[in-house]
Order: structure tokens, then sequence, then C-alpha cells
């Protein structure tokens, strides 16, 4: 806490509508810019799916992709069951990917 | 001739568009450019009756497109500012009867017939924007000091850089008495929300609403601060790319010798 806002509680002065607005605005901004359309996620779904199954079996149905909105940013949650590991040969993969 | 078009855009409706294209085109002309404005709201034309020029109109935008007339036959004179013309809007078309490749024929054109053409664009960012901004080399974004013009503001930055073409902005309606009061955002706050380039700080003035109700261009009227401002947004656009932005916020007091203090430093706006 700063200086300023410090005094500031200590007085119990509230914000003026000024900085209310201007905080209000930035906030806006960045959730703004971080709206994703459907369809991308879905997208996004899909190609998580193929590159996840090289490695691991899982139950395509119950996985899950979400975006997480925080004050000020935003996660982008996969949730997903494993079944089982893939077991493979050495460098494959990786030639693979 | 090889004019400029500029396109004022602003997302949010009424903040003051057609204001700045029908001021800021005045100027212009005065200062000796030959200059078009175009109303591109097709279906609720305004630019007409702000510039008083509402009796006279014969062909608009879409018939020179459609080919029904040529160019300077819609080129409504304006009778009191030399070399300033208007092109209405159609008011029966919808927005679609234009295409984008329309507009790029009617820029080049433009840019041909005149110094400057600045296109009044419709609110919004559906068709009427996207043909207005299509063929544009600059544009002006208006925003007032609100969080809901701003938002929309940087929306519209948005999709300009995504057209490659950098903006600025002219903030309007600024009432300095409500920033001082802490009532109001400031340009500062603005310009620090959108990072973008400082086009003109217009105050809240009276005059704006007595020029629309008259028709009588508002830059031409004396002692109107919202004139001034602009006048100096059209020295900015052609050949004073650094005359410093007055900061509507200081030395109110002496506003009167405004006109001999044009460059001062203490009154210059933080870019």
């Amino acid at each position: 806490m700063t200086f300023h806002s410090l005094i500031k509680k200590l007085l119990n002065k509230p914000d003026s509508s000024r900085n209310v607005a201007k905080k209000r605005l930035q906030f806006a901004l960045v959730y703004d810019k971080l709206e994703v359309r459907d369809d991308m996620l879905e997208d996004l779904q899909q190609d998580l799916v193929e590159v996840i199954t090289r490695y691991f079996e899982i139950d395509r149905d119950a996985l899950s992709l979400d975006i997480q909105r925080m004050e000020g940013s935003s996660a982008l949650i996969l949730n997903t069951p494993i079944l089982a590991a893939k077991h493979r040969k050495e460098g494959g993969a990786r030639a693979h990917a | 001739m090889d004019g400029k078009v500029i396109v004022v855009t602003s997302g949010k409706g009424g903040v003051g568009k057609t204001t700045v294209t029908a001021s800021v085109g005045a100027a212009l002309a005065k200062q000796g450019k030959r200059v078009a404005v175009l109303d591109m709201d097709i279906g609720l034309r305004n630019l007409d009756v702000v510039m008083g020029l509402e009796n006279r109109i014969v062909f608009d935008v879409v018939d020179v497109i459609q080919g029904r007339c040529k160019l300077r036959q819609a080129a409504l004179k304006d009778r009191r500012i030399e070399n300033l013309y208007l092109i209405p809007a159609s008011q029966s078309d919808e927005k679609s009867v234009i295409k984008p490749q329309n507009m790029t024929w009617l820029c080049n054109k433009l840019r041909r017939e005149y110094d400057f053409a600045l296109l009044d664009c419709p609110a919004g960012i559906e068709q009427g924007f996207k043909n207005a901004i299509e063929a544009a080399d600059e544009a002006i974004v208006v925003c007032t000091p609100e969080v809901s013009s701003v938002r929309d503001a940087d929306r519209v930055i948005g999709l300009l850089y995504a057209r490659s073409i950098t903006p600025r902005l002219i903030v309007n309606r600024i009432v300095p008495k409500l920033v001082e009061k802490g009532d109001m955002l400031s340009h500062a706050d603005v310009v620090d929300v959108l990072s973008i380039d400082l086009l003109g700080l217009v105050e809240m003035d009276d005059a704006v609403v007595v020029s629309s109700n008259t028709g009588n261009p508002l830059v031409q009227q004396k002692d109107s601060r919202a004139g001034m401002a602009f006048n100096r947004v059209a020295m900015r656009l052609d050949g004073h790319p650094d005359l410093p932005v007055e900061d509507p916020m200081a030395g109110r007091s002496f506003w009167q010798k405004v006109g001999k203090k044009l460059g001062r430093k203490d009154r210059t706006a933080k870019r």
C-alpha cells in the first residue's frame, strides 16, 4: 500500500468518480481483449486433444476447456481424466511432434 | 492533385463525429485547401443539416457511385466558405448498396479532385463503418471523456490498426470544471488508457449547439473555444504537424489571449 492510499484509507475518503471511471475502463479493456470466440475455443480443444492423445489415452468426452477470468487476468483451464499413459518407442514421439 | 482521404470515426454514436467533420473541413478550407466532406451514413444523413446545406441537395454519394451523376455534380459548394464542398448521403438507400470496391474507386477520384476529403463515418462497426475505412489514408477517432465512449474508441482503434491505419485522437466535450473536481476523465487519462497520438482537445461549448441550430460554421464564430480548437486541428493536419495541443485545463483565466498564445509551453498538453 502506498503512502497516498494509506492516507486516503485513514481519512476514509472515497475515490473520485474520475479515478473510478479510469479503473473501470482499464479493467473493461483488458476483459474485452481477452474475449474469445466460441469456435476458436472449439478449434483449440480439437488441436489439444490431438496432441495429448499422442502421449495419453484420455476420455475425450470428459475433457473440458474453459477460460476463467480473474481480476485483471485470465487463465485457460484444461481438465481431462487420464486413462493410461502411452508407452512410446524411444525418439518416436519426438519425430512425430 | 494528390489529396488525402481521412475518415472520422468513433464506434459510439453521438460523440461529435459530424461536428468534427464539418468543423475541421471548414477550417481546412479556410486555410486555402480544396476540401470535400462526405456523409457516409447512408440512410440517416446528418452532415447536410449541420452544415446548413440541406435545401440544395440534388445528387448524393450513392448517385456518384452508381454512375447517375459526376462527382462534381454531387458536390455542393458552400457559399460562405470558399473551396468547401459537401457530398451528402442518400436518405433512401441502405448501407449495403455501397461495396468496398466502390469506396476504392470513389477515394481515388476524391484524391484527384481535392486536397482533403473527410468521411463522416456512421456509428457502429458494421458495413457502413467498413465501407468508410476501406480506402482511407488516415483516421481521426473521436471520443468523449466517458467510459462507454472510450471503450468503443478502443475497439475502433483496434480495427483500424488491423487495416494498417494509425489513427489519431480528438477528445471532445471536455468540461474543465468537472475534471478539476475529479468528476470527469481528463484527456491525459483517456490518452493513457488508449495509448494513441492526440490530434486535438475540444471543450464542451454552447456555440456547437448554436452552430448546429443555425447551420452556420462553428469555426467562423470568433469566440468559440471549440471552434478555435478545430482550427488548430486543421493546422495540425495541414502543414503544422507539431503545433502543440492546448490543454483546456491549463491557464484557464487567460483564454482571451488564446490566439496570441499559440505554442506557449505551459499550455501544452501531455502527448
